[in-house]
């Protein structure tokens, strides 16, 4: 067994242990995952032996993009709907498999668990090694998730440290729950396991703090930044107290700027980005609007130029600029509602 | 020195003409009548009525000083506020301070929105009363309808932000809480007025919010949702008929994290001296509150002398310009002053390092 840092160079040293039939301990975006090729019976033999797993129970596998998981799954046109609203992110969804990895992986009645991460390190491992790698914490069957190598270490005996050929030590990973885990075999969408960001129904989550809710509007940021072009206009309805700035305050942290407050008294603030290509957050705040002749004045058009973030907060009022919104702008509504006290759905519909 | 300052940051177009804290001129054309209609600042009208109103509010500025080759040939310095606040608004008094100051061939000043706050309670009026002589350091607070803020104010111009609303400020959870109840706005003083009438009693204890946090800083949006949920839950009949204790209770949730986050602050900092600004530290029960405070750790506490000082105005702008020339701090290329609608004091004691 052999512990590296994570590096540049792990990936290699990596993709040289999975493809001659190795077990790597590796981070995530989840938790420290136990890494084999799952195409290769003997590794997954032995990634088993290292679980004390049940033989029978299914373990998903990382895949690089839609088109390998294409040819491991069989998916309908509904389902393919669903998936990009998913993936890549901490959800793993079940579909019918193929047969194409080990047939250890699959469940009894042939069901495979898939999913794209959302990890620098894993998702340059699955193109370099060009198969699926299995995804399954690298905990013993029944404990708890690692979230650093030292805990993991401490936790297992010699005859299993010695099944394991690699550990990539990435320090302590933010302490994310495990992929949400939802099953798309029926015609209803059935949820397996929550994980971090909950999945409630189609494009809609349930978020039980502020935490939550930020969470949700990253990851609901970071999909449209890396398909849009355009710029992108968020427009959020709910009550108040609802959340509605701590949405915006989500997406603002994903974008570096911290210092986000409620534009309620003065209608907008604006902030300079200064990551990736994004260039200015817009935070808007229609509450005190009445007049739809206000719109004229908040310099919205100026503002709908590539690379710019706009949120609204009152979106229901922006009915009178929506077209305008819609011609120039690629526009993410975001419905917020209370559950209870504690509780909020967050629809998103692109 | 005299220096001609202009605010437009929010609702309020106010020029003053300053010298050194002695206010010597101030008009202020608020657009608040307008305003109440809408239940908040209207945009549309705020920019129009800006535009459309400078020119004459300076005017009215000059009206009252007397001066041979006319007042504005006789000012030294023109300040103008650049930030926090609403970006069309704020547009418009620096567009105007740029102009002048190229007309005339003044140096410019950029000051802080905060600053101004800050300073207020140190603003004189013409006579040069009150006469208070600065002793810092202090703890200074700003709680208006746009902020809230504790900031070690250690020396002239020279601030530290300890702690900050992440959320609502204080007196826009007033106004939102007014507007729920259908009290119109603004909401602080007619809550004021209630809360009095029901004896500023604690009927309802809402929560207040980060009284757990290890910081400073302050959040009310929590607040505004208990609240929100709390009356949700009643028959209109009977939230007109508790709608003084629900204020009372409301009012007292927000003034009380306000004083408790202050308390913490004079622990932490060891400073027993305040200045409080921003316009709900017009509330005099809140005021009371702080008085209570500063006693009880044996301070001070001060507030703006005069009314019109706890709002928006242009005389504390001009009074904090007057120990930024001391510092020599005037913005260098004039014509490349921008609005920074999010400018924090922090942005501001950098560029005086």
């Amino acid at each position: 067994m052999k512990i590296i840092r994570l590096n540049e160079g792990a990936v290699l040293e990596a993709c040289k242990i999975i493809k001659s039939g190795g077990l790597i301990v590796a981070p995530s975006d989840t938790v420290y995952g136990l890494l084999a090729d799952a195409t290769n019976g003997a590794a997954v033999k032995k990634l088993i032996a290292f679980k004390n797993r049940p033989w029978g129970k299914p373990i998903s596998v990382f895949v690089s993009d839609f088109s390998m998981l294409g040819r491991l799954v069989k998916i309908s046109k509904k389902q393919k709907a669903v998936l990009s609203e998913l993936l890549p992110g901490p959800f793993t969804v079940i579909l019918p498999g193929k047969q194409r990895v080990s047939k250890l992986l699959e469940s009894e009645k042939g069901m495979l668990g898939v999913r794209i991460p959302d990890y620098s390190f894993i998702n340059k491992l699955l193109h370099m090694v060009n198969k699926p790698i299995t995804a399954t914490s690298a905990n013993l069957s029944g404990r708890p998730a690692h979230y650093n190598v030292e805990t993991l270490l401490h936790e297992l005996p010699k005859k299993k440290k010695d099944l394991v050929d690699l550990i990539v030590d990435a320090g302590t990973l933010p302490r994310n729950k495990p992929s949400t885990v939802i099953d798309l075999t029926n015609d209803r969408l059935k949820i397996i396991r929550q994980g971090d960001i909950i999945f409630s129904k189609k494009h809609s989550f349930v978020s039980d703090s502020p935490h939550r809710t930020k969470e949700i509007a990253r990851f609901t940021l970071k999909k449209q930044l890396t398909s849009s072009f355009r710029p992108l206009v968020f427009i959020i309805e709910g009550e108040l107290g609802v959340g509605k700035t701590v949405f915006v305050k989500g997406i603002g942290e994903y974008l570096g700027i911290e210092n986000i407050i409620s534009p309620t008294f003065t209608v907008s603030y604006e902030y300079d980005v200064k990551i990736g290509n994004t260039k200015k957050l817009v935070h808007f705040d229609l509450y005190n609007i009445i007049d739809p002749q206000e719109f004229k004045y908040l310099g919205i058009e100026t503002y709908l130029k590539k690379g710019n973030i706009l949120c609204f907060e009152w979106g229901e009022k922006t009915a009178e600029i929506l077209n305008v919104l819609k011609k120039k702008a690629k526009i993410i509504f975001v419905k917020m509602q209370y559950i209870n006290e504690k509780k909020r759905e967050i629809a998103i519909k692109l | 020195m005299k220096i001609l300052a202009i605010d437009t940051s929010a609702d309020e177009t106010s020029v003053a003409v300053t010298e050194g804290r002695r206010v010597l001129s101030n008009v202020i054309y608020s657009q608040a009548l307008l305003h109440k209609k809408w239940g908040g600042i209207y945009p549309a009208l705020a920019k129009r009525a800006h535009e459309e109103r400078i020119d004459s509010v300076i005017q009215a500025v000059s009206k009252k000083l007397v001066h041979p080759m006319g007042v504005l040939a006789s000012i030294d310095t023109v300040a103008v506020t650049n930030g926090p606040g609403l970006a069309v608004a704020l547009e418009v008094g620096i567009g105007k301070a740029k102009e002048l100051a190229q007309k005339y061939k003044k140096k410019l000043i950029a000051v802080n929105h905060l600053e101004g706050h800050i300073y207020s309670s140190f603003v004189q009026n013409s006579q040069g009363n009150p006469k208070k002589e600065f002793e810092f350091p202090y703890l200074a607070l700003v709680i208006s309808g746009g902020h809230t803020e504790i900031v070690l104010f250690k020396n002239h111009v020279t601030y530290q932000v300890l702690g900050e609303t992440i959320d609502d400020a204080a007196g826009e959870a007033l106004d939102k809480a007014a507007k729920l109840l259908g009290l119109g706005y603004p909401g602080g003083p007619v809550i004021e007025r209630l809360s009095k009438e029901a004896g500023n009693f604690d009927f309802y204890h809402f929560p207040r919010p980060m009284l757990k946090s290890k910081d400073l800083n302050f959040s009310f949006s929590g607040l505004k949702t208990a609240f929100y949920y709390f009356i949700k839950d009643l028959k209109s009949e009977e939230k007109n008929k508790k709608i003084k204790e629900l204020v009372s209770s409301f009012q007292e949730a927000v003034f009380a994290t306000v004083i408790f986050k202050t308390e913490k602050a004079i622990k932490q900092t060891g400073i027993n001296k305040l200045v409080v600004g921003g316009g709900v530290i017009a509330n005099l029960y809140l005021r009371k509150k702080f008085r209570a405070l500063a006693k009880k750790y044996k301070g001070d506490v001060y507030f703006p002398p005069y009314q019109y000082l706890t709002g928006d105005n242009a005389a504390m702008i001009g009074v904090a310009a007057y120990y930024k020339a001391q510092k020599k701090l005037f913005v260098s290329d004039p014509a490349k002053l921008d609005r920074v609608p999010r400018l924090s004091l922090v942005d501001n004691e950098l560029k005086s390092l």
